[in-house]
């Protein structure tokens, strides 16, 4: 069973990192943080073709993940895949066992390095996650029955500060329904926001907050008012954050993620975090560190 | 309407290179409201080429005819003869009249003029945005009279994605996300419950090209193709 559905479900406040599939074949840098922080963290998270440009594949790098001793957690994007590979994916994350599949629309093709590939979508992430619960109790979206029940502990993308949010939240309601088990938002910097869109979702959705370490050209969008994100980075932060070094604008940016980790835990504002530091793991280690987890 | 550009001249004038005798065939219909291919825009494409010609040397004789519509037989008849003087044949119809030119009994070669771009409308002169798809099964009546497989580049059917950002697309941040404006029309229409169902995976097994559609009342004669 996945570690992560325990813990959730447990209340054990997991925390997953993102790591960084290789744009090539050579995985140790991606492995890195796996080595040193197994047993520090639930779960290892694995994007896929994340801002619409190509790296290794997540399946691949799960399993890759596993064999290093850890559990990961792999992303599926409706972008690059019609109905038949996204089942055929997943059939193949079951086989590895690989049980936690963040499913996401995926970032456009425009956003990314393949800006003329053919974007696919042939299924949405609402539709995608009724296509995984259906194969779960052994049927492909054709109708098809399948040779034996793959298991998966399915998440979605949750946004607390999308402006309009009623979109938004329909998007999450259909995700629900389409028996989502949990979701993971976008970074939230300003957690009055995430306070406020869990009240808005019950405490009931089980949801991981996204703590990110920011880059510096975020900062300085920030401050120019020009940051545009589907979250806010406050500007008295970004004032804090500010440093002329980047490796100095790194290092406060651990310090206020730790500092955000923590917060969210003391006050309960999500039933654990997702961390994004850029795949380094000695960065992420410093921020657990600080968070004294 | 089917709008469509014309292709780069340079693209066309290379492509007419070999030729001495050109026959252009203009289509008076979609593609003359959108300022591409009508008889205004052969006439402009005639006198260009004969410039360009004449400049390097290579002079060349020009027909020009427009006719109604290339994707009409109706309307084609008269081509057969006017191009028995040609070398090759340069039309300035979307995609569809180019191919129903170049299948008629006795043409020459065909070579397109214009790249067909989509289904739209006509904003302002000279300003055209697309709508539809043409996916086999509209969501008009669902989505408030807004097509989330046309407006939506991702086609997304049960609301926006994660990357819209104040109502914004992800894509062009020009342009408004569809899903936002879906949800804001049916909200002000008091219709939202139209979107609460999650829409089913889209039937792409319709849209296997080529198309076709045979009318209810003709289905007799054409019944082979069923």
């Amino acid at each position: 069973m996945s570690k992560l559905k325990e813990a959730l479900e447990g209340g054990k406040f997991p925390i997953v990192v993102e790591i960084k599939p290789p744009k090539g074949i050579n995985p140790e840098a991606m492995l890195a943080p796996v080595k040193s922080l197994n047993g520090r963290v639930t779960a290892f998270s694995i994007p896929d073709n994340e801002h619409a440009k190509m790296r290794l594949s997540p399946v691949a790098a799960a399993q890759l993940v596993k064999a290093a001793g850890a559990e990961p957690m792999i992303h599926l994007t409706c972008r690059d895949r019609n109905r038949l590979a996204l089942e055929s994916e997943l059939l193949g994350a079951a086989a590895l066992g690989v049980e936690n599949v963040l499913i996401i629309s995926g970032d456009f093709v425009n956003q990314g390095d393949h800006p003329d590939a053919k974007p696919v979508y042939d299924a949405d992430s609402v539709q995608l996650l009724q296509i995984a619960k259906g194969m779960m109790t052994g049927f492909d979206s054709a109708g098809q029955e399948l040779n034996g029940k793959p298991q998966y502990y399915l998440g979605a993308v949750a946004i607390p500060e999308a402006d309009p949010l009623g979109p938004q939240l329909l998007r999450v309601k259909k995700k629900t329904t389409a028996g989502v088990d949990f979701f993971i938002t976008a970074p939230v910097y300003d957690l009055s926001k995430l306070q406020e869109f869990r009240q808005k979702l019950g405490a009931e959705v089980k949801m991981l907050a996204t703590v990110k370490v920011p880059k510096a050209a975020e900062v300085d969008q920030a401050l120019e008012g020009k940051l545009r994100k589907v979250y806010s980075l406050p500007v008295a932060v970004a004032q804090e954050l500010k440093a002329d070094d980047p490796a100095e604008v790194e290092r406060k940016g651990a310090a206020l993620a730790a500092k955000l980790l923590k917060e969210i835990k003391a006050k309960n504002l999500a039933d654990g975090v997702y961390l994004k530091a850029r795949g380094k793991g000695e960065l992420m280690a410093a921020i657990l560190d600080q968070a004294g987890i | 309407m089917i709008i469509a550009e014309r292709k780069p001249f340079a693209e066309i004038k290379a492509a007419l290179e070999p030729y001495e005798k050109i026959l252009i065939v203009g289509c008076g219909t979609c593609v003359a409201v959108c300022l591409a291919g009508g008889e205004k825009e052969v006439g402009l494409l005639a006198s260009q080429l004969k410039l360009a010609r004449g400049q390097n040397g290579k002079p060349v004789k020009i027909g020009e005819i427009t006719v109604e519509r290339q994707c009409d037989r109706e309307f084609m008849q008269p081509l057969s003869d006017a191009v028995a003087d040609y070398d090759i044949v340069l039309s300035t119809a979307c995609g569809a009249g180019v191919q129903f030119l170049a299948a008629m009994p006795n043409m020459k070669p065909v070579i397109p003029a214009l790249n067909t771009t989509f289904i739209g409308v006509n904003e302002e002169a000279g300003f055209y945005t697309e709508r539809c798809r043409a996916c086999h099964n509209c969501y008009l009546g669902l989505t408030g009279g807004i097509c989330p497989v046309t407006m939506c580049p991702k086609g997304l059917l049960n609301g926006p994605c994660g990357g819209n950002i104040k109502g914004k697309c992800e894509v062009n941040p020009e342009n408004d996300c569809a899903w936002c404006a879906i949800y804001e029309r049916l909200e002000r229409q008091g219709r939202l419950d139209l979107i609460d169902p999650i829409l089913p995976l889209h039937p792409h097994a319709r849209t296997t090209t080529p198309g076709v559609i045979i009318h209810q009342a003709y289905k007799r004669r054409y019944g082979g193709h069923e």
